[in-house]
């Protein structure tokens, strides 16, 4: 339930906001990508999952492995 | 002056790509018929006393004719080195023992991503396959992407499906199955020309085999016999990832922050806070600097014991991950970006787990500290 509230007060949010087309130039710069480099995140997610309990992330589909 | 119209000149590019491409797409030339990026990343990592991996992974993605879009990665993990695998109490205090030969895995894995835009959606499937000698793991995905509100809001739904086999390279006679299937949902933000956010929700639920075959725990008692047991889990696990991520520009020092924060939950009793900030800024031309510094903790799963109480229970672990610990982890990247697409990174990272880390206290006694070093290589060319 909460999670639908925050996702409600989210999209209620978004209708607020108004940010023209060519404003956007900031917000294509590759450090403002969630993850500016796949190689790094794979690498790195996994190693991280492998010494800890918690895995799990922004996708789903990428299988299971030994390591934990 | 030039420096000004040089980014002047950066800026118009990354303007025009923003204007041609939804929010969730990396950033690329507009106009072309194919855009993405191809590259090759290089992992060392190295614990103190244990094991050492080496992690090569290809990968790349493109956008073809603004209406598909294909990612594909491939990896091999090379393991060398030992892992702790008896947690005893014999010298009077429950310690992590390595036990029989080193271990030497190699695992291979490939992702590959497919997607299709019909307008403001854009439908994908993925497929996942990951080999090495103990397990075996056969994966897919789905996922259905709406942008709305003029592109500054994009939402996901995601399915997916993982088929295991677990096996152990000590017990050829072990070939147990686990399924895992996962849904999320997703929302992505534009906050204002410089910030954007995205927050997803994953839950999973897995079914099957999560005994480590490697793990084992011995307990002396002062006025009984020994006991020995296995590792045995849970046969299911039901876990909650909420992942937001953040992003601000400073146009002023040209300097971007990138926070993230991840909570995680599961039913075997574990919660897990996981936040990462990272600072990036120039440092020469074509050149920038990203310090970073992780934090990690995690409360212990219900049937985490580092000794075999009595009487003896059906499930239980001594395995420390699933203990009660914290950890920080600071690196620090160097990026080279030239104007004709080649970006070079260069990582260096530290891990540090310690039960005195743990949010608040209380971390498990048994916990012992890991420490270790990791090196990241990246080489990446966008068309």
């Amino acid at each position: 339930m909460r999670i639908l509230l925050l996702a409600a007060a989210a999209l209620a949010l978004a209708a607020c906001v108004s940010v023209a087309p060519y404003q956007r130039g900031y917000l294509a710069r590759p450090d403002m990508a969630f993850e500016p480099s796949a190689g790094t995140a794979e690498a790195l997610g996994k190693t991280y999952s492998a010494k800890e309990a918690a895995s799990g992330g922004a996708s789903v589909g990428g299988g299971g492995c030994g390591c934990n | 002056m030039a420096a000004t119209e040089r980014d002047g000149s950066a800026l118009a590019g990354l303007l025009q790509a923003a204007l041609a491409l939804p929010i969730l797409v990396v950033p690329a030339r507009a106009g072309a018929a194919t855009v993405g990026e191809v590259g090759f990343t290089l992992l060392g990592y190295k614990e103190e006393g244990l094991m050492k991996v080496t992690e090569p992974v290809l990968w790349g993605d493109a956008v073809i004719d603004e209406k598909w879009e294909l990612s594909a990665s491939g990896v091999i993990d090379i393991i060398t080195g030992a892992s702790p695998q008896l947690v005893s109490n014999a010298t009077g205090k429950p310690v992590q023992t390595i036990t029989g030969a080193s271990i030497n895995d190699r695992r291979r894995t490939y992702n590959v991503k497919a997607g299709r835009r019909f307008g403001e959606f854009t439908f994908s499937a993925s497929r996942a396959h990951s080999e090495e000698e103990d397990y075996l793991s056969h994966a897919f995905g789905l996922e259905a992407r709406w942008d709305l509100n003029q592109k500054l809001t994009t939402l996901t739904a995601g399915y997916g499906k993982s088929n295991d086999r677990v096996r152990s390279s000590d017990n050829p006679a072990l070939d147990e199955p686990r399924y895992t299937k996962e849904y999320l949902f997703g929302i992505t933000q534009v906050l204002s020309p410089v910030a954007i956010v995205q927050s997803s929700l994953r839950y999973a639920r897995g079914q099957g085999d999560y005994n480590d075959p490697y793990k084992l725990t011995l307990t002396f008692y002062p006025d009984a016999p020994p006991a020995f047991l296995p590792d045995t889990r849970p046969s299911s696990r039901d876990t909650w990832a909420w992942t937001t991520r953040y992003r601000r520009h400073y146009p002023s020092s040209d300097a971007t922050l990138q926070v993230d924060y991840r909570y995680y939950h599961d039913d075997w009793g574990i919660d897990a806070h996981t936040l990462e900030g990272a600072w990036q800024f120039p440092l020469a031309e074509h050149y920038a600097l990203r310090p970073a510094l992780r934090y990690y903790t995690q409360s212990a799963a219900d049937f985490y014991s580092p000794t075999i109480p009595r009487p003896t229970p059906e499930i239980l672990s001594s395995d420390q991950r699933l203990a009660a610990f914290g950890g920080l982890s600071p690196s620090l990247r160097v990026i080279y970006r030239n104007d004709s697409g080649l970006t070079v990174e260069a990582t260096a990272g530290y891990v540090y787990n310690a039960r005195t880390l743990h949010f608040g206290g209380g971390g498990s006694e048994a916990f012992e500290t890991l420490r270790a070093y990791y090196g990241l290589f990246s080489v990446s060319h966008a068309f």
